[in-house]
C-alpha cells in the first residue's frame, strides 16, 4: 500500500478504512467542500457541464463495474441509460409519480433489462459477448421508437426533478442533487470492490474457469455484475432525463456507447478513480473543442472550409491515441505513479 | 412465390456486402486479436479517396483503382506503424480504444478534405437489372457478391498456401513461438493492417457505388462487426456465410413479419438470430473453439 | 522513458494553455451597445455537411447586416456562435452558455438538436428558432418557433399539389410511404395520419428504412404488390437514392409518381441515383434556388462568394441566411415596440419582450424573397408555411410550382400523437 511510513494499524477497522491519514482526511474534506461550493463560483454553463460530467460518471462507474471489475464487455451502455431515462420519463410524466420513485424504478428497470441481455454471458465470453450488448442497444432503441408509451419518434417531455415539495429548478440545485448521487455511487462502487462480491468479480475477470473451481457461482455473479452496471446506468439515465427535460431515442446512439468504453479505458479499468478521471477528461475535452476551439477557428476567416469541422474530431482522436500510447494503463495509473513519486520525493526513482 | 424468390435473392445480395467488409475485420483479428473499431472510418476515407481520384482528379478507372489500392496499403501501414505498434504488449482493450481514437481522427480528416460529406461515385455498373425467374436484382449487387467471393478466395488461398499467410496464422496462434522462429511479428501486424485496409477499400467502393458516399458508411462498417461475430471472429468462411444469413434474416424477416409487428423490424431480426446462435455456439458458427485450461 | 515523460508534460501544458487562453480570446469583445443573438449549429460531427455551411451563412449575414444596414435600428448585432457537434448533451450546454452570455434569442439549424434543447429553453422562457423542424417542437406551442415548414408540411404540400395537378383518375389515389426511422420520417407519417381522409387519399403502405440502408428491394416488393399510385419518401439523399434506384430495378418507376421531402431533395440525390433514373421525380423545397431573381439574392451571393466561396450553390446556406434575416426582423420589431433598455438586460424580461413583441408581431415579412412570407398566427409557431414543388428534369432540380401552403394541424389534439 502506498502509505507514508509510520502509519500503523491497531484495529482491523483501521486497516480497512478508505481514508487512512490525517492528510488524506484534510484533502478529502477539502475536496468535498470545494465540490459542494462550486455553484458559488461557476456560471450556469459550467455548472451544466459539471452536471453532465456527474451524470456520465455515474453511468461510467456502472460500466466500470461490469467491464473493469467483472470483465464482461458491454458495448450497449447508452441503450441501458435510455431504458432508465425513459422509465423515469414515463413514470414522472405520464403517471405523475414522484421523482425518487422514478429514480429507483429507472435503476431497477435498466438492471432488469441488463439481466436479460446478460444471460448469454454465461456461455459467451470476450468479444463474442459484445454482440449481445450491441444487440441490446439496437433492440432497446427500436422498441423506444415504436412503442406508443414512450412517445415513439416524437419523444417525451420530462418534468423537473423534485423531492417532497422542493423542485430542482435551478442549475445549482440540480448540481447538488446530481453530485450527492455521484458521491453515493462512487462510495458504493469503492466499497463494492472490497467486498466478497467485488473479489468474486475480479476473480471472474482474471480467469473465470479458476474462479469457478474456487466455488464462485459464475452465473450468479456475472448476472449480478450486469444488474449493478445497468442499475447505475438507469440511475444516470433518470438524472439525464430530468436534466435535459426532453427525450428522443436519437440521444442514445451506438457511438455514445462506444465512447463510454473509451472513457473507462482512458481513465483506467478496474479502479474507482478511473471512470471519474476518464469521464472528466473526455467530456471536458469535448466541451472545450466544440465550445471554444470551433468558434475560434471559424472566426478566423482565412481558414479553408471544413477546417473547423475536420480539425476538432482529428484533435479529439489524436488526444485519445497519444494518451493511450503514453499511458496505456489509464489516467488512474498515472495518478498512482504521481502520488508515489510525490511521497518519495526527493528520492523518487 | 415470386415474392419469396425476390426476398431470397435480395437477402443474399445484400448479405454479401456485409461479408465483404467483415473480411477486413477478420484479417486483423486473425493476426493480432484486435477488434478494429476504425473499420467503418477506413471504409469511409477510402470511398472518398476513390471519389478524389475518379471525380476530382478525373482519372480513368484503370489508373484510379490501383491508386486507391495503393492508398489503402499506405493507410494500413501508417495506422499500424504509428498507432498500434507503440502499444504492442499492452492490454488488448487499450489497443481497441486506440482504434476508436483512430476512427475519430479519420472521420475528422474526411471532414477536413471533403467538407460537403455526401457525394456519389461515377456509375461503375450498368443499371439494367437482371431477371432471375420472377425476381429482379440490380447488377450492382451481383458485382458486389462476385467480388467478395473472389476476395474470399484470394484471402483463403493466401492464408493457406503463402509463406506469409502461414506466418500470420502462426502469429495469431502463438506470438512468442513465432518470434523464436525468426519471423518478424511487427511485419506480420503491418501486413495484416495493410490487407484489412485494402479489403475495406474495395468494400467501400462497392457500397458507395450503391448508396453514395455518406457518413452512414461508418455505421455500415460497424454492422459488419455483428456479421463477423456470428461467423466467428477468426474465420473467413464464417464471414462469407454469416453475411448472407444476416441478409436473408433481414429480407425474409422483414418481408413476412412486417405486417404483424412494428415497422422497421428487419433491422432487429438479425440481432435476435445472432443472440440465439451465439448462445448455442459461443464462438460463432465457424470460429475456432479454444479449450481453456487453468 | 525520458522522452515519453517530456511529451506527456508538454502535452499537458499545451492543453492547459489552450483551455486557459481560448475563453480570453472570446472575451475581448468591445463594450459598445449591441443586440446579442445566439446561434448554435452542428458544424462538427455527423451533420457537419449541413451545419458547417449553415453556420457560415448565419455569420456572413450578420456581417452583412452590420456592414451595410448599420445593424438593427442603429445597434450592431453581436453573435455568440457555438458548435454543438450534433450531440444532444452538448447542445444543452451550448444553450445554457447562450443564456449565460445574455443572448436575446437563439437559432439552430437541426430539429434533432432543437428537440434536445427545447425543454432547457422552454423552462427558462428563452425563445429559439430552428431552420428544420419536426412537429414536436411546437406542439403544444411554447417558446420554440419554426422557420420553415416542418416534415409533415412537406408531405401535405406534396399531396395537395398532387391532387390538384397530377391526379387524373377517379376515386382515391393510393399513397405508399417510405420513411426514415427518425422524426424526419415520422413527421410525414403523422401528417398523413391526420389529414389523409380530408385530402381524399388512401395510405396503403408505410415502410421504414435506416439512414444506412443499401437495399430496399424487399420493402418495395411489398409496396409494388399493392399497386400504389404514389410513392412518397421522407428521408435524406442517400437512402432516397437507394429507394428510387430499387424502384427502377423493380420496374415500378417510371410508372408511378415519386415525391420526396425537402431533406432529401438535393443535388446529391441526383448524383447518387443517376440523372436518368431520377428523371421526373418530384420534391418539395421551402426556399428559392441560387440565382433566382429575388431581392436578397444579390447581396447573399456577393457575401457568400467573398467570405465562403466553397458554400456557393449550397441550398442550406440560403436557409440560414434567411434565418438570420428573420432574426434581425424580430430584433427590429422588438426594438420598435419596447426600446433598447429592455433588450439590453439579456434576461427573462428581455426574452419575454422578444417573444411577445418580436416573434409574435411578425406579419408578412418576406425574408428577401428567399422563402415564403413569415407570419405568426397565434397557436401556430410555424413562421413559414409555404413550400414549392420542384421536379427533376434532365438532371436538374427545376420547374418550381407556385408556393403551396401547408395547413395547420393541431397534433396535440390527436390522442395518438406522442402517446
Amino acid at each position: 500500500m502506498s502509505l507514508p511510513t509510520g502509519t500503523r494499524d491497531y484495529t482491523y477497522a483501521e486497516d480497512m478504512a478508505i481514508i487512512r491519514t490525517k492528510t488524506q482526511w484534510a484533502l478529502f474534506t477539502g475536496f468535498l467542500i470545494f465540490l459542494f461550493t462550486t455553484p458559488l463560483y461557476l456560471g450556469n454553463y459550467w455548472l451544466g457541464v459539471a452536471n453532465l460530467i456527474g451524470i456520465t460518471i455515474i453511468a461510467a462507474t456502472g460500466l466500470n463495474i461490469l467491464v473493469g471489475y467483472c470483465g464482461q464487455l458491454s458495448i450497449g451502455h447508452a441503450g441501458f441509460i435510455a431504458v432508465g431515462a425513459y422509465t423515469a420519463a414515463i413514470l414522472t410524466n405520464r403517471l405523475e409519480l414522484p421523482f425518487l420513485v422514478g429514480l429507483i424504478c429507472a435503476g431497477l428497470t435498466a438492471g432488469a433489462i441488463g439481466l436479460i441481455f446478460g444471460i448469454p454471458s454465461v456461455r459467451v465470453k470476450g468479444f463474442y459477448l459484445a454482440i449481445t450488448t450491441i444487440a441490446a442497444q439496437f433492440i432497446i432503441i427500436w422498441v423506444i421508437n415504436h412503442w406508443q408509451v414512450t412517445g415513439g419518434f416524437v419523444g417525451i417531455k420530462v418534468p423537473y426533478a423534485s423531492i417532497g415539495g422542493f423542485v430542482f429548478r435551478t442549475e445549482a440545485s440540480q448540481f447538488y442533487l446530481i453530485m450527492t448521487i455521484v458521491v453515493l455511487c462512487i462510495f458504493f462502487a469503492k466499497n463494492l470492490a472490497r467486498t466478497k462480491v467485488g473479489r468474486a468479480f475480479i476473480a471472474i475477470r482474471d480467469n473465470d474457469l479458476a474462479a469457478q473451481v474456487m466455488g464462485i457461482n459464475l452465473f450468479r455473479y456475472k448476472l449480478l455484475a450486469f444488474f449493478i452496471g445497468c442499475f447505475l446506468a438507469g440511475i444516470a439515465g433518470s438524472l439525464l432525463a430530468h436534466w435535459i427535460g426532453f427525450l428522443n431515442a436519437e440521444q442514445f446512439s451506438l457511438t455514445e456507447s462506444i465512447l463510454y468504453i473509451g472513457m473507462i479505458i482512458i481513465g483506467g479499468l478496474g479502479t474507482t478513480l478511473g471512470p471519474i478521471l476518464g469521464v472528466t477528461f473526455l467530456r471536458l475535452l469535448q466541451q472545450v473543442l466544440t465550445m471554444e476551439v470551433v468558434p475560434f477557428l471559424e472566426s478566423t476567416v482565412a481558414l479553408p472550409a471544413g477546417f473547423a469541422s475536420g480539425v476538432t474530431p482529428m484533435l479529439f482522436g489524436l488526444v485519445i491515441i497519444l494518451f493511450l500510447i503514453l499511458e496505456p494503463r489509464g489516467l488512474a495509473h498515472r495518478w498512482t505513479l504521481f502520488k508515489s513519486s510525490y511521497r518519495l520525493w526527493p528520492f523518487s526513482y | 412465390m415470386a415474392e419469396l424468390l425476390q426476398y431470397l435473392i435480395t437477402g443474399l445480395a445484400v448479405g454479401m456486402v456485409y461479408s465483404l467488409i467483415g473480411l477486413g475485420f477478420v484479417v486483423v483479428w486473425k493476426s493480432s486479436g484486435v477488434a478494429n473499431l476504425a473499420l467503418g472510418a477506413i471504409v469511409l476515407i477510402s470511398s472518398w479517396f476513390t471519389y478524389g481520384m475518379l471525380v476530382q482528379a478525373g482519372l480513368p478507372l484503370w489508373l484510379g483503382f490501383p491508386l486507391v489500392i495503393l492508398f489503402a496499403l499506405v493507410l494500413g501501414w501508417v495506422i499500424e506503424r504509428f498507432a498500434l505498434r507503440p502499444l504492442i504488449a499492452q492490454p488488448i482493450l487499450s489497443l481497441i480504444t486506440v482504434t476508436l481514437g483512430l476512427a475519430y481522427f479519420i472521420e475528422g480528416l474526411v471532414n477536413f478534405i471533403w467538407p460537403w460529406s455526401v457525394d456519389a461515385l461515377p456509375r461503375l455498373f450498368p443499371t439494367e437489372p437482371i431477371r432471375i425467374g420472377l425476381a429482379v436484382v440490380s447488377q450492382e449487387y451481383i458485382w458486389v457478391a462476385s467480388i467478395s467471393l473472389v476476395m474470399f478466395g484470394l484471402l483463403t488461398l493466401f492464408f493457406r498456401y503463402h509463406k506469409m499467410g502461414i506466418a500470420m496464422r502462426a502469429t495469431a496462434d502463438d506470438q512468442l513461438a513465432v518470434q523464436a522462429c525468426g519471423i518478424p511479428v511487427t511485419k506480420i501486424f503491418s501486413m495484416s493492417w495493410m490487407f484489412a485496409c485494402v479489403v475495406a477499400a474495395v468494400g467501400g467502393i462497392l457500397i458507395s457505388s450503391i448508396g453514395g458516399i455518406t457518413y452512414g458508411l461508418v455505421e455500415t462498417g460497424l454492422k459488419s462487426f455483428s456479421v463477423v461475430i456470428l461467423g466467428g471472429l477468426d474465420s473467413f468462411i464464417g464471414a462469407i456465410i454469416a453475411g448472407p444469413i444476416i441478409g436473408l434474416a433481414e429480407s425474409l424477416g422483414g418481408g413476412y413479419l412486417s405486417p404483424y409487428i412494428w415497422a422497421g423490424v428487419k433491422d432487429i431480426i438479425p440481432f435476435i438470430i445472432i443472440i440465439i446462435v451465439i448462445i448455442i455456439r459461443p464462438y460463432g458458427l465457424f470460429g475456432e473453439e479454444r479449450i481453456e485450461r487453468i | 522513458m525520458k522522452s515519453k515523460r517530456l511529451l506527456l508534460v508538454a502535452g499537458g501544458i499545451l492543453l492547459a494553455v489552450v483551455v486557459a487562453v481560448l475563453p480570453l480570446l472570446g472575451a475581448c469583445a468591445p463594450g459598445e451597445k449591441t443586440l446579442k443573438i445566439g446561434i448554435t449549429t452542428p458544424t462538427t460531427g455527423p451533420a457537419a455537411e449541413k451545419g458547417s455551411p449553415m453556420g457560415h451563412a448565419n455569420l456572413d449575414c450578420v456581417e452583412y447586416i452590420n456592414a451595410e444596414l448599420g445593424g438593427v435600428g442603429g445597434y450592431p448585432v453581436e453573435v455568440v456562435w457555438l458548435d454543438n457537434a450534433y450531440d444532444a448533451a452538448k447542445g444543452v450546454t451550448a444553450v445554457k452558455k447562450l443564456m449565460d452570455e445574455g443572448c436575446l434569442m437563439f437559432g439552430t439549424a437541426s430539429s434533432k438538436i432543437m428537440s434536445a434543447v427545447m425543454e432547457t429553453a422552454n423552462r427558462a422562457e428563452f425563445p429559439g428558432i430552428a431552420c428544420f423542424t419536426s412537429p414536436v417542437l411546437y406542439h403544444p406551442p411554447q417558446h420554440i418557433y419554426g422557420q420553415l415548414p416542418d416534415y409533415g408540411d412537406d408531405a401535405l404540400a406534396f399531396a395537395n399539389f398532387y391532387m390538384e395537378n397530377i391526379w387524373k383518375g377517379s376515386g382515391k389515389p393510393k399513397f405508399a410511404l417510405h420513411l426514415l426511422n427518425n422524426p424526419t420520417g415520422s413527421g410525414a407519417r403523422d401528417a398523413f395520419r391526420a389529414k389523409a381522409e380530408e385530402l381524399g387519399i388512401e395510405i396503403i403502405a408505410t415502410e421504414e428504412h435506416t439512414p444506412t440502408t443499401i437495399s430496399e428491394m424487399s420493402s418495395l416488393t411489398r409496396i409494388k404488390a399493392l399497386n400504389p399510385d404514389v410513392l412518397f419518401i421522407s428521408s435524406t439523399p442517400a437512402p432516397t437514392a437507394v429507394i428510387i434506384k430499387n424502384a427502377y430495378a423493380l420496374g415500378m418507376y417510371p410508372g408511378i409518381t415519386i415525391g420526396c421531402a425537402h431533406a432529401s431533395f438535393t443535388k446529391a440525390l441526383i448524383d447518387i441515383a443517376g440523372a436518368d433514373i431520377v428523371e421526373g421525380v418530384y420534391g418539395t423545397f421551402p426556399t428559392v434556388m441560387w440565382g433566382e431573381d429575388v431581392p436578397a439574392m444579390a447581396k447573399m451571393t456577393e457575401y457568400c462568394q467573398r467570405l465562403h466561396p466553397k458554400d456557393y450553390g449550397n441550398m442550406d446556406y440560403i436557409t440560414s441566411w434567411a434565418q438570420t434575416l428573420v432574426m434581425a426582423e424580430i430584433l427590429k420589431l422588438a426594438l420598435e415596440n419596447v426600446g433598447y433598455d429592455v433588450l439590453a438586460k439579456g434576461d427573462v424580461e428581455s426574452w419575454r419582450a422578444i417573444e411577445t413583441q418580436g416573434f409574435q408581431k411578425l406579419k408578412d415579412f418576406d425574408a428577401g424573397g428567399l422563402h415564403g412570407t413569415v407570419t405568426y398566427t397565434p397557436g401556430d409557431n410555424r413562421l413559414t408555411t409555404y413550400n414549392r414543388i420542384y421536379q427533376i428534369v434532365n438532371g436538374e432540380i427545376t420547374n418550381p410550382s407556385d408556393w403551396v401552403e401547408a395547413p395547420f394541424i393541431k397534433y396535440e389534439g390527436y390522442d395518438w400523437f406522442g402517446q
